[in-house]
């Protein structure tokens, strides 16, 4: 407690930290939700000015990029259905048809609240237990325990967003598919970028790059909403979502009250595991609100918990990214890689070291995120009561620079226009995705575990001689993987029941 | 005359004409294909790694098998869920079909414009630059949105372009496509250079 006061003391006493923890958290804020670019460009630009920096000043700056930048894309996300980062993803499923109800403000007010919910108590967690937690998570978890986490989590994932099992599973394997275009992660062997298909040769050094998720992302959500939305104009049946400035009510936040603290915990343990991060938290928040809810069929069509879910769990993941970072110096993300380069251009090494050496710079990162989550309520309930007033723009007028920023959004990524036609592509497959039951988030959920999955599989089976049954031998995994075909079980029962009951009713 | 594609009543009255072209087989027969398809562009890459004994080929092939077991599923799962519930072809209650949707050519022409105008800024972006062709797509899917009057046709475009040029140009330096023909090369690095005039 005494290092966090003195930390805070060391933050808002330095008046050349007040106004970097400001730029932070607004910079972080404004990248985060314009779709074109992220919080790791703000980060890039910026890296370099780190150098003339003090490290207390950078690190306290990325650390509260980080946090803002989380938050910001779900303004974006539940405005217009683009998600400004694939952890805003699972915001877009229910944010959006709440705006389009014009329950707008209740789903900003609803995400920024559980946003700073998620990273505050993130922070403390991040705070109390660092060094204990870092230390567990990373020589308890290794290749066979993040393969089952990821099995767990499209398992458990599978069905969102899909009018079926089937449907959702189809999704996620098309998804899982599309994820192996590219290299093989083991031999490092070009598949699918050129050979033969019935007597045509083809060859292509663009996918051997693969097929990056965020193109995928920006073109099933954004894209694909342009163009429903265009069909409807054509057939004379849109109507303009009303702006509303309603905020949700303490007896709605008292309803999803289990589902905060479910998608903390999820958020919490997915964020310190390396290469997991935010976006598989907020999937597995999302689905298992979805599992665990009352009312399951509301989900998608514009139900709080949904929104609150996500936006909970992306953000508990971002104080638990720091964890390994600082305890271990193991980076978790990109972000977090670029938090470990400013460590050293500055001749520092992140790991149980830092805790002596550098104490101050430790404590006051760790201020800094507590406080900057705290400020993302203010400044975001602010934010709500101006932002949400751009849907008073005719939508017409506005697709033009939706189409706009996720071209430059995609082509900006690798500067590659084939990112821009993969975009469009699938914006068209996901208009034709929304019309057929499919699930877009199925298949955006497969392409970014796909290669990680493949990658710890691989591990897996040399560390265990091949052996299939050696997962079992592991209590984590044993537990992952049972958890799972309960699930998978589980979900076919409720299928069948379905069918049963709605034959029983029939009759 | 251009008829919707109104998911209600299309797969009800293919099931009652012909069964073995009913949506539910058809679509499993696109799985299907597409998995063998995969499964047959996996040999092009069938090299055996030293240090791995399933190779390149062993995880995109168990994901084929995985799609085709998916289609069989939701195909059983179609077919016994029609066929008891007596909701299958034919049987459905008149009064539960939705009325076929008849659109103009007018709106017709205006769908398939909506869908073609991003692909056709993206076959002549590489080519002519993003610079030039830009404010044409703006106003491209503007008039396919029924903005109809000049003032806010040239408004919008003019704001949208402007932002753009002026967020992701002046500030952010992003390197967008400056076109393959002289001219428009030149056009564009002139557009360039006159956003960032001052920097």
């Amino acid at each position: 407690m005494i290092d966090f006061i003195n930390g805070t003391a060391a933050l808002f006493g330095d008046p050349t930290a007040v106004m970097l923890f400001g730029l932070g958290l607004i910079g972080g804020m404004l990248f985060g939700a314009i779709p074109g670019v992220n919080m790791l460009t703000l980060g890039a630009v910026l890296l370099p000015f780190t150098i003339s920096m003090e490290a207390n000043h950078a690190v306290m700056l990325f650390s509260v990029i980080y946090c803002s930048g989380v938050f910001g894309g779900a303004i974006t996300a539940i405005l217009f259905n683009i998600p400004g980062a694939p952890e805003n993803a699972p915001t877009c499923f229910d944010g959006y048809p709440m705006t389009v109800q014009g329950k707008s403000g209740k789903a900003i007010g609803a995400a920024v609240s559980c946003s700073a919910i998620g990273g505050v108590a993130s922070a403390i967690v991040m705070m109390a237990a660092t060094p204990l937690i870092a230390g567990w998570a990373v020589r308890a978890f290794g290749p066979q325990e993040i393969f089952c986490l990821i099995f767990f989590g499209l398992v458990v994932s599978a069905s969102i967003g899909a009018e079926t099992l089937w449907k959702g599973w189809l999704s996620v394997f098309v998804g899982l598919m599309i994820a192996t275009i590219g290299t093989d992660p083991v031999g490092g062997v070009p598949r699918f970028s050129g050979g033969s298909l019935l007597g045509f040769e083809f060859s292509s050094y663009y996918l051997s790059a693969g097929i990056h998720f965020i193109p995928v992302i920006l073109g099933f959500f954004a894209v694909s909403e342009v163009f429903i939305q265009a069909m409807s104009i054509a057939e004379g049946k849109r109507k303009r979502p009303k702006a509303s400035l309603e905020f949700p009510t303490v007896a709605e936040f008292w309803s999803v009250r289990f589902t905060i603290v479910r998608s903390m915990i999820l958020g919490f343990f997915a964020g310190i595991l390396p290469g997991i991060g935010a976006t598989l938290a907020a999937f597995l928040g999302y689905s298992q609100a979805v599992r665990w809810s009352k009312t399951p069929e509301r989900f998608g069509k514009g139900e709080l918990a949904g929104v609150v879910a996500s936006e909970t769990a992306n953000n508990a993941a971002t104080g638990a990214a720091m964890i390994p970072l600082l305890a271990l110096g193991l980076p978790g993300g990109a972000l977090t890689a670029m938090i470990m380069g400013i460590f050293q251009i500055h001749g520092m090494e992140p790991g149980p070291l830092i805790f002596m050496n550098s104490k101050e710079l430790v404590w006051v990162t760790f201020a800094a995120m507590f406080w900057a989550n705290l400020c993302i309520l203010f400044l975001g309930w602010l934010q709500t009561k101006t932002v949400v007033h751009i849907l008073n723009v005719p939508f017409r007028w506005l697709a033009p620079g939706i189409l706009l920023l996720a071209t430059i959004g995609a082509f900006a990524l690798r500067n590659l226009t084939i990112d821009v036609w993969v975009m469009f592509l699938a914006g068209a497959v996901g208009f034709f995705l929304r019309r057929t039951g499919y699930s877009a988030a199925g298949i955006v959920l497969g392409l970014i575990l796909g290669k990680l999955g493949e990658s710890a599989f691989a591990k897996s089976m040399q560390l265990m001689d091949y052996d299939f049954f050696g997962f079992f031998s592991r209590p984590i995994c044993a537990f992952l993987l049972i958890a799972g075909m309960f699930a998978i079980l589980s979900s076919v029962w409720s299928e069948i029941r379905g069918r049963e009951l709605q034959k029983a009713l029939i009759d | 005359m251009i008829r919707s594609d109104s998911k209600a009543d299309r797969p009800e009255r293919s099931v009652s004409l012909f069964p073995l072209f009913s949506k539910p087989v058809l679509e499993w027969l696109f799985w299907v294909l597409l998995a063998a398809m995969v499964y047959s562009l996996t040999g092009n890459f069938d090299e055996t790694i030293a240090e791995y004994r399933f190779g390149a080929t062993g995880w995109p092939r168990v994901l084929c098998a995985a799609l085709a077991f998916g289609a069989s599923g939701q195909l059983i799962y179609k077919l016994t869920r029609s066929q008891p519930a007596g909701t299958a072809a034919g049987t459905k209650a008149p009064e539960a079909e939705v009325p076929a949707e008849v659109l103009t050519f007018r709106a017709g022409l205006q769908r398939i414009g909506v869908f073609a105008a991003p692909f056709v800024y993206l076959y002549v972006m590489p080519e002519i630059g993003f610079y030039v062709a830009t404010p044409f797509f703006v106003l491209a899917i503007l008039l396919l949105l029924e903005v109809k009057r000049p003032r806010i046709l040239a408004g919008v475009t003019l704001v949208v372009y402007g932002l753009v040029l002026l967020i992701f140009t002046r500030f952010f330096y992003v390197a967008l496509p400056v076109g393959h023909i002289e001219s428009f090369y030149d056009i564009n690095n002139w557009i360039i250079v006159l956003v960032r005039t001052g920097m």
